[in-house]
């Protein structure tokens, strides 16, 4: 268990929860990446089964980059920020045990970058994912979506900045399980044959189920992932 | 089938039957849509095996052998399920949304498209290693663009900002 100003992270029943609380938005900031490169040093030593990475609030997974971080870069400073950057996210990628992105809100721009870097894409019915960086003159996630997708899929996602909400992210497979969003089971990702994370096996939870999570549902889940 | 280009970023408008020589253009371009009344079928390619090839970049192998050794006729439906296209509305809105989705790709900063472009390419030419390193340096060369430092600009200043392609 630990935590620093805009991140939190613990472990139960032998799997390991990451959120980023960087209200209102969770851009990506250097606390959070601090935090995900430290509780996944922790939960190694730890040995845990499976890592669950989401978003504080019921709004954003995560928003991308912090561009008022960005805004005060110089160019003595660019090259150690966008080096921080690769590196958390090189972080998840090489991680050995499963990491699944519980996406709960926005994930744009980076936030996508670092959705897409998990091993599984869970979502709740507020799941809003775009690779906006083309709106501002950037571009990300290019070869991820392009070997997720179809590449017109990706394409279309790329060029265009649009935003794939929830349903249409389960159909296109940029979520998972669909299945169980349908019929509102539990989402039954059995992590090592052995770890099934609470908040992705309760039937009725926002993370699981798609049409379980009704608005009283939607409110409840982040507060009782925090106090898990 | 039109074709519309945007920004350099080709769009393939399908309205009907698309078949043969009209798919193998279809399907070099970057985004398709098409009317609920188009159909699709490789039939009548003048390369079967580059068709071939492409479609099994865009849908996997699979759905490639499917479409051109099955000798399929399939209708947008379907298409849109495969990821051949990626956005079916009536016959009536098609000329609409395909100015809307040239509109979108104008109005957008352009150095960006480019990159895009080439980093999907590279996504199934080089190792994921190779395409990540090429992203990467688009991204830093892009970073520093005046394109993006008056997108950001315009964000915290709430209004429509101006590019310049620059």
């Amino acid at each position: 268990m630990g935590g620093n100003a805009q991140t939190r992270w613990w472990t139960d029943a032998g799997v390991g929860y990451v959120v980023l609380d960087n209200p209102p938005m969770n851009v990506l900031s250097d606390e959070n990446r601090r935090g995900i490169r430290d509780a996944l040093e922790e939960f190694r030593r730890d040995d845990v089964g499976a890592v669950v990475l989401t978003g504080a609030g019921d709004r954003a997974f995560c928003a991308g980059a912090d561009l008022g971080e960005e805004k005060h870069l110089t160019d003595d400073t660019v090259g150690a920020f966008l080096a921080r950057g690769e590196q958390t996210f090189r972080i998840i990628r090489d991680y050995e045990r499963p990491v699944i992105g519980a996406i709960n809100g926005w994930a744009m721009g980076g936030g996508l970058v670092l959705a897409l870097w998990c091993d599984v894409r869970v979502g709740s019915t507020r799941a809003k994912l775009g690779a906006v960086g083309v709106k501002v003159g950037l571009m990300a996630s290019n070869v991820q979506l392009s070997r997720l997708f179809p590449e017109g899929r990706a394409r279309d996602m790329l060029l265009t900045g649009r935003t794939v909400e929830a349903e249409e992210a389960y159909r296109l497979g940029l979520l998972s399980d669909g299945g169980a969003l349908r019929q509102g089971r539990a989402a039954g990702i059995d992590v090592h044959g052995v770890h099934r994370p609470p908040i992705l096996g309760e039937p009725g939870n926002a993370v699981g189920g798609i049409e379980a999570a009704g608005e009283g549902e939607r409110d409840d889940w982040p507060v009782r992932l925090h106090n898990a | 089938m039109r074709e519309i280009a945007s920004a350099g970023v080709v769009i393939a408008v399908i309205d009907g039957p698309c078949a043969g020589a009209e798919l193998e253009r279809a399907l070099h371009a970057d985004i398709r849509v098409a009317a609920d009344s188009a159909t699709f079928s490789a039939d009548g390619a003048n390369d079967v095996a580059a068709c071939a090839g492409r479609l099994a970049q865009l849908l996997g192998e699979a759905r490639a052998k499917e479409i051109v050794l099955g000798m399929r006729t399939f209708d947008a439906a379907n298409a849109l399920r495969l990821g051949l296209v990626t956005r079916v509305v009536p016959a009536a809105a098609l000329a609409d949304t395909a100015r809307a989705l040239a509109d979108t790709l104008a109005a957008l900063p352009p150095l960006a498209l480019p990159a895009i472009r080439e980093s999907v390419r590279a996504a199934r030419q080089l190792t994921p290693d190779a395409a990540l390193a090429l992203e990467h340096r688009h991204f830093c060369r892009l970073l520093t663009t005046r394109d993006h430092k008056a997108a950001v600009a315009a964000f915290f200043e709430r209004r429509p900002a101006v590019f310049t392609g620059e």
